[in-house]
């Protein structure tokens, strides 16, 4: 019964915000996404490598809308993408026959890892499974996906936030570094 | 230390809407829910609370330095030492200058008729069905014959969270602060306890 019961819920969810965090947020994840996908369609559009990945649209999330968490300063967006690519990258290598498996691995063994480092940031979630279900132009890239795009997008949109986000009268980011 | 063995504390209650409220007033979305602040406030305050009961000695906050009297002090001197600087209690200093034990108003009171707990208004039936000063037998007493030995001491490190629970368990109301020899240096009082954890909070 006490299992049960756990399911019914506690408490409340936290208020919402006020409008002019709605309005930062908004600037803030508009450039940086359209920064990453200007790189990606203008720069990079002639060679094979890509820079833009869902996963990005999760931390801009987190780093541009909620700037506060713990899971959205610099040592979790860089940590969080770079470990996940690694374990995605390796999923696919090693079990990448059994996709199943190989993405079931990625994400799993990546939060364990992101658990262990304190670097928990769930984009990194979806960077590992990107890495095995990505399709032919994510395979072809090997452990490069660490650096291009997992790794380079992340820091392009931190260095967004931090120009941006500190603008906001009301902002300050990050709360820490590492 | 793990916050599972810290005693439970009440710290000022808090609910819900007090913390969506303080939630509100901050800026940006903060990542936590009310039940969790919650949670993370009661641990934090039993954990700040026990580092302060540490951290403050007997030496910080007791009264000093502490009227005495000698074991062969008499009674009646005894007496208007208390009254005059209107404490209750003082320690009793044996032949060397080590405290032995104490005396309090409760001592009094014990020879005066009232049982082992000591109470005033025991005394005043006690008078009412004896017709007489119950205090005259005390006359060529000294301290030293009605003080309660040995004295319960304590040196002036010791966190003012053993002296409460020193209090609490002995049942008495104040303590000797000694030195290593056993010389009076001051004395905490339950009024000096009270004092100290209204400035905890």
């Amino acid at each position: 019964m006490v299992y049960f019961g756990k399911m019914k819920g506690h408490t409340q969810s936290p208020p919402r915000v006020g409008a002019a965090e709605i309005l930062w947020s908004w600037i803030g994840s508009f450039l940086g996404i359209a920064t990453v996908g200007l790189i990606h369609f203008h720069l990079l559009d002639q060679t094979s490598l890509t820079m833009i990945i869902g996963s990005f649209g999760a931390s801009a999330v987190l780093i541009y809308g909620a700037v506060r968490s713990p899971l959205a300063q610099p040592r979790n967006l860089m940590g969080g993408h770079i470990l996940s690519a690694v374990i995605g990258v390796a999923a696919f290598q090693f079990v990448g026959d059994i996709p199943w498996l190989a993405a079931a691995l990625a994400v799993s063994v990546a939060i364990a890892l992101m658990h262990l480092t304190k670097t928990l940031h769930p984009p990194g979630g979806a960077t590992a499974l990107i890495a095995v279900i990505g399709g032919d132009s994510v395979h072809q890239l090997g452990y490069l996906y660490v650096f291009v795009p997992a790794g380079l997008g992340a820091l392009v949109m931190l260095i967004i936030a931090l120009l941006v986000n500190n603008l906001a009268p009301n902002r300050r980011y990050p709360e820490f570094w590492i | 230390m793990s916050s599972a063995n810290l005693p439970e504390y009440d710290p000022v209650e808090i609910s819900d809407d007090d913390v969506m409220a303080a939630m509100k007033s901050m800026q940006g979305y903060i990542d936590i829910t009310p039940a969790d602040f919650r949670e993370v406030y009661r641990t934090t305050y039993a954990l700040a609370r026990e580092r302060m009961m540490k951290a403050m000695k007997a030496g910080d906050i007791m009264t000093t330095p502490a009227y005495v009297v000698h074991t062969d002090t008499d009674l009646i001197a005894t007496a208007t030492l208390l009254a005059e600087k209107g404490i209750s209690g003082a320690p009793v200093t044996g032949p060397d200058g080590a405290v032995i034990g104490v005396i309090s108003e409760r001592d009094f009171l014990r020879k005066m008729g009232a049982d082992q707990e000591g109470s005033f208004m025991q005394v005043i039936a006690h008078c009412l069905k004896s017709k007489g000063c119950v205090a005259a037998p005390m006359v060529n007493r000294t301290a030293g014959d009605v003080m309660t030995a040995p004295a319960v001491t304590a040196t002036a490190d010791m966190p003012i969270g053993r002296i409460s629970s020193l209090m609490a368990e002995k049942n008495i109301n104040r303590v000797p602060i000694v030195d290593l020899a056993g010389r009076p240096l001051g004395i905490v009082t339950r009024s000096n306890l009270v004092n100290a954890f209204c400035m905890l909070g």
